[in-house]
């Protein structure tokens, strides 16, 4: 990654859009801490911070939904609540408010090795919003799943941005980035290519539509694609 | 609330437990010692004779104290990254040494038991058969699990260091099983050829252990500080272990998987 700077405000929806192996997954990771730059600063409210410090402040699911299968999806959240040092009476509240929320009442004393992917998803967004972070980072979370999943899932980023998240969301899918997010971060090679609303990046390029100011945009021959 | 560590190592106790190929298996290599004496001890010819069984009696429980937490050591980071859920983990607020610290606990506790286990099979052989012992026998048991305990701790913290080390469970058990030669090949030699033991032996884990082993056998009472020196040394080994794996689970290979 080089040459990227970026805000994402509280109460919306920032989007990283960019092709595979632009560098979507790599700014994610380094936002949580899990990934050290070599240069630059991650700031959260204006404070630096050591990785530890971001880390309790973000809840994040990235690319790896690294469910338990051997225990329950009710476990699996407890287990990840306690590590956060969740104190048990507040951790019982929020693992059955989350379940309710995700729909996953029904099977959260199921283990989750029988799952399907909707459901091991919900268990893992169920684990990212669980001590209800201000910060909530998402990797792609709606490959693989189904039609209805996905709407209750954008359902439930749309609730949680209106009461004041701060949500950074990225995706290759265009038609998911429009219909989510409320800004747009264009990577490309590992650089920042644009940023804006759709509708800024659609008049700055003079284009209709959010995927063709997005081709525009990252096939210019500064940036050696396509 | 439970420290990070104690939360880690509770949960990897809880999954281990539930893994039925992990439990199985620790049992089959604790079990396995017992009931080779014991068939042996059984046979005609043999039967109220123990000189070299009691010796073999020795290399199985090093063995037992080293595979007790294989599967638990393999499926905690290997199998992690396998299963793509270690990164997940790594996101919480917890220091990699915590995370390290509570996996080593659980595959420690699974050593212990196998090495338990293995012992109580023993104790039953011993029962069932009448096997000439230079020592009564619950006396001999009990030295024998509190020499060989720190053995298992370190067993355990090698374990895990090889685990961090390999993307998958198979490739974690193709090189933990080389391990097990360790006190297998150590034993045997110690066994076989009494007169290449040397007195610095006594000072080395494995071969430390071994040689208390087969002096316990033998009937003989154990010196206290050489034995406290040893146990300390292993310990320090096993904890020296714990802190490489650690600084190992901060590299950016852990994350990308190769």
């Amino acid at each position: 990654m080089r040459k990227l700077s970026f805000q994402a405000p509280d109460g919306v929806i920032t989007g990283l859009l960019g092709a595979n192996g632009a560098g979507k997954t790599t700014t994610l990771r380094m936002i949580c801490g899990v990934l050290k730059p070599d240069s630059g600063s991650i700031f959260f409210e204006d404070a630096a911070g050591d990785p530890l410090a971001r880390q309790r402040r973000v809840g994040a699911l990235l690319d790896h939904m690294g469910i338990y299968s051997r225990l329950t999806a009710r476990e699996n959240l407890v287990y990840f609540g306690r590590l956060r040092g969740m104190s048990p009476e507040y951790l019982k509240e929020r693992v059955g408010q989350v379940l309710s929320v995700l729909g996953l009442e029904s099977i959260g004393d199921r283990r989750t090795s029988g799952f399907s992917q909707g459901e091991r998803m919900k268990t893992a967004l169920g684990r990212a919003i669980l001590h209800a972070p201000q910060n909530l980072l998402l990797d792609e979370p709606t490959n693989g799943l189904d039609v209805p999943t996905v709407r209750s899932l954008r359902d439930l980023l749309k609730r949680l941005r209106d009461a004041g998240t701060c949500i950074v969301f990225s995706s290759h899918v265009l038609d998911e980035v429009r219909a989510l997010c409320d800004r747009v971060v264009i990577l490309s090679n590992g650089s920042l290519i644009a940023q804006g609303s759709p509708s800024e990046l659609c008049s700055r390029t003079e284009t209709t539509s959010l995927e063709e100011a997005f081709v525009k945009l990252t096939c210019s021959p500064e940036t050696s694609q396509c | 609330m439970l420290n990070p560590s104690l939360v880690i190592a509770r949960k990897e106790i809880v999954d281990g437990w539930r893994d039925a190929r992990s439990v199985i298996s620790c049992m089959m290599f604790a079990l396995m010692g017992p009931s080779v004496v014991g068939l042996v001890s059984l046979a005609p010819g043999i039967k109220g004779a123990s000189g070299p069984l009691v010796g073999l009696m020795s290399v199985f429980t090093l063995v037992a104290a080293f595979v007790g937490g294989m599967n638990v050591a393999m499926d905690t980071v290997a199998g992690e990254r396998e299963r793509r859920s270690l990164l997940p983990l790594l996101l919480n607020p917890v220091d990699r040494r915590d995370v390290i610290l509570g996996k080593w606990l659980a595959v420690s506790l699974f050593s212990v038991v196998g090495l338990t286990c293995n012992l109580l099979g023993f104790a039953v052989v011993f029962v069932i058969s009448d096997m000439h012992l230079n020592a009564p026998w619950p006396r001999l048991l009990l030295a024998m699990l509190i020499g060989v305990f720190p053995l298992a701790l370190l067993a355990a913290s090698i374990q895990l260091l090889l685990s961090t080390a390999c993307r998958s469970v198979k490739e974690a058990q193709t090189y933990l099983s080389m391990v097990v030669f360790l006190p297998m090949g150590v034993g045997m030699f110690l066994v076989f050829f009494p007169a290449a033991r040397q007195t610095w032996f006594s000072f080395l884990p494995v071969l430390g252990q071994q040689l208390h082993l087969l002096r316990l056998m033998d009937g003989r009472d154990l010196p206290l500080l050489q034995s406290i020196g040893l146990g300390c040394l292993t310990l320090w080994l096993a904890i020296l272990v714990v802190l490489v794996s650690s600084s190992r689970l901060q590299r950016d290979e852990i994350i990308y998987g190769n």
